[in-house]
């Protein structure tokens, strides 16, 4: 028996993580095309409304993006250019949308990498002594406030921390600045305020599910067992109780990053001016640019699959139980 | 025999349809929970101010810049004037008005009048929207789970294929695609939004297929569409409103950061579009952005409170 199963998994996993890329491909191909606006029109909309030849423009529109030819080879035309890096034009900037997201990505990838260990480190804490101490003073305290942390809509509450920090008390008044290096003293400095409004909602939320995993297994019978031989409760909690926890948690962390995280950084890139991804599609959405609007949303859709895919195969090797299913 | 399987199916239900009784028991359930009361009662509250309000309110579209910028009752601000004849700055004091209990923002629209506006915007999205993802999504699951084979299997990975596309960036493109008029954002929220209703509800119709009182039903000729209606749907029917409740504060934010993001509606005033252009005021009027956004979190607390309680009073197994 050995492995195989493992590598039969992986490759059964990845068949089907190809299948739902093409999926995800074909859904934005459909939407491009029945869509009532064509890039045309959008690309007609940034230019002045007069002196324009507009059926000259449409048509140069339509050839660029092969518009004018039967719908399925526009099909396969839109999936191999996509598999050869070429994603388009974007109107506004002027330049392959390829080079844009290029250029941009790491900003997202910062502040997300940032909120993430940050919620992470203190939800997974503060889950820790709520369930060790459940029922307790605190533990109400922390409960309530995740379900704040959870409702408060995380732009509303960036534009209060601005409004707070920066407009009554003066701090953190720098802007993220690019020509800087990444991690320099001041563009953390402008990555403070950020990194709550992303983070709390997220920290809220492994709050709530770090205390109901650690109850569930603080329940189970090897805690008893782990007690009953006497041993101190420090490792009861950390060894057999918190790893067995940590399990379920990867995945809802991993889940997260790609339901909520992306919208929120969205948002909150919007709010700090942070130069990410969200910033750009952003700039892109009021510009009409069509292409850049679309690789945004494909490039979320594509990370979401490549992080479900490693929780699967992580998750399957940290627990073989799973591969009896 | 046939009256004995009558009566497994009869024992059986669980949950067997809301009639009065029943709502009655899981009233009594929820009402123990006080953050559910709450959240249930400042729902009501907000109901009342979205269908009687705009009687009570001046025009939320009135613009008046005799009357901008004033702070809510009980606020004073300073606010510095450019004097062109005498070319210097004079500070002049601005008091809270009576006519203005929620102040004006910087074109002087009311903004009490723009919050109970958005408070129509912000129920009527959430509930539609939300009610079309979950017939759809009850849909699909029940569909799903009773067809079974090549239909169950396209269908599900139909829905790990939305899934994968994060929500927000999915409506975004979809909402530059279709443009942003209301209807249309509520349909596309409506659209993308019934993923997880549809495995929850398909796993749960999967458990309840091979539960003895639905097998009884078929064994005694019930047609397939009877065994839907009438079995598998008014047992799913209490995580259903588990489900509506608690996705209507997403659908809510939803919306309101679309406003936000200026993908709004330009003839509807939501709490979303007070907000952003809050964003821009904040030193000169900070409560145009902490307004809209109180009672937004409130609402979004108070579905999410209730929602909790009623999963709770749902659960057989919990003992509130």
């Amino acid at each position: 028996m050995g492995k195989s199963w493992l590598r039969d998994y992986i490759i059964k996993r990845l068949i089907y993580t190809v299948i739902i890329a093409w999926g995800v491909l074909t859904i934005t191909f459909i939407l491009v095309r029945v869509g009532p606006s064509s890039p045309a029109d959008k690309y007609l909309a940034t230019l002045p409304a007069e002196g324009q030849d507009v059926a000259q423009i449409t048509a140069a529109i339509e050839a660029r993006y092969g518009l004018d030819k039967p719908i399925y080879e526009q099909y396969f035309d839109y999936m191999g250019n996509l598999f050869q890096g070429n994603w388009g034009w974007s109107f506004s900037t002027s330049m392959p949308v390829i080079e844009l997201i290029k250029a941009h990505w790491i900003y997202s990838f910062q502040l997300i990498l940032l909120s993430s260990l940050f919620a992470a480190f203190l939800g997974i804490l503060i889950g820790i002594y709520s369930a060790v101490k459940q029922y307790s003073k605190t533990d109400y305290a922390f409960t309530f406030f995740s379900f704040i942390g959870i409702s408060i809509p995380n732009f509303w509450l960036g534009i209060m921390l601005i409004l707070i920090f920066s407009v009554k008390l003066g701090l953190f008044k720098s802007y993220y600045d690019t020509t800087l290096p990444l991690f320099s003293l001041d563009n953390l400095k402008a990555l403070v305020l950020p990194v709550i409004t992303l983070g709390t909602g997220m920290l809220a939320g492994y709050v709530r599910y770090t205390r109901s995993a650690m109850l569930d297994n603080l329940r189970k019978a090897f805690v008893t067992t782990a007690r009953a031989k006497g041993l101190p409760e420090r490792t009861v909690i950390g060894k057999h109780v918190f790893k067995n926890a940590m399990l379920p948690l990867i995945t809802i962390i991993m889940f997260d990053l790609g339901s909520i995280v992306f919208g929120g950084a969205y948002l909150t890139e919007i709010i700090f001016g942070i130069p990410g991804l969200g910033q750009v599609s952003f700039n892109a959405i009021f510009a009409n640019d069509y292409p850049v609007v679309v690789a945004v949303t494909l490039i979320g859709a594509f990370l979401v699959l490549l992080i479900n895919l490693m929780t699967d195969i992580t998750y399957t090797y940290l627990d073989p139980r799973i591969r009896y299913e | 025999m046939n009256k004995r399987l009558r009566d497994i199916i009869r024992k059986a239900r669980p949950h067997w349809r809301l009639n009065g009784r029943l709502i009655n028991y899981y009233w009594q359930r929820t009402k123990r929970n006080k953050l559910a009361v709450f959240g249930l009662g400042f729902i009501i509250f907000l109901v009342l101010l979205a269908a009687i309000g705009p009687f009570f309110t001046p025009d939320p579209t009135a613009v008046n810049f005799e009357e901008k910028n004033i702070p809510p009752l009980g606020f004073t601000i300073e606010q510095s004037i450019y004097n062109i004849e005498t070319n210097d700055f004079t500070t002049k004091e601005i008091h809270g008005s009576r006519s203005h209990p929620l102040g004006t923002d910087s074109t002087g629209r009311d903004m009490l009048a723009m919050i109970v506006s958005g408070a129509r915007v912000s129920l009527l999205v959430g509930l539609i929207a939300t009610g079309i993802a979950i017939i759809l999504g009850t849909i699909i699951g029940v569909l799903s789970a009773y067809t079974g084979g090549w239909v169950d299997n396209a269908l599900m990975r139909f829905t790990d294929v939305m899934m994968t596309f994060p929500f927000f960036l999915l409506l975004v493109l979809m909402v530059f695609i279709f443009g942003p008029s209301l209807p249309l954002i509520v349909l596309v929220i409506g659209l993308t939004g019934w993923t997880g209703t549809a495995r929850l509800i398909r796993s749960e119709s999967l458990s309840l297929r091979t539960r003895e009182f639905v097998v009884a039903a078929k064994a005694l000729g019930a047609s397939d569409n009877r065994v839907i209606f009438r079995h598998l749907i008014p047992n799913v029917i209490s995580l259903i409103i588990v489900m509506a409740t608690l996705s209507i504060p997403g659908v809510i934010i939803a919306e309101a950061a679309l406003s936000f993001i200026g993908l709004y509606d330009p003839i509807v005033i939501s709490w979303g579009k007070i907000l952003e252009s809050g964003q821009h005021s904040l030193d000169t009027a900070w409560w145009v952005a902490v307004e809209p956004g109180i009672i937004l979190f409130l609402t979004v607390l108070a579905f999410n409170f209730l929602g909790d309680g009623l999963r709770d009073a749902f659960d057989p197994k919990s003992n509130i």
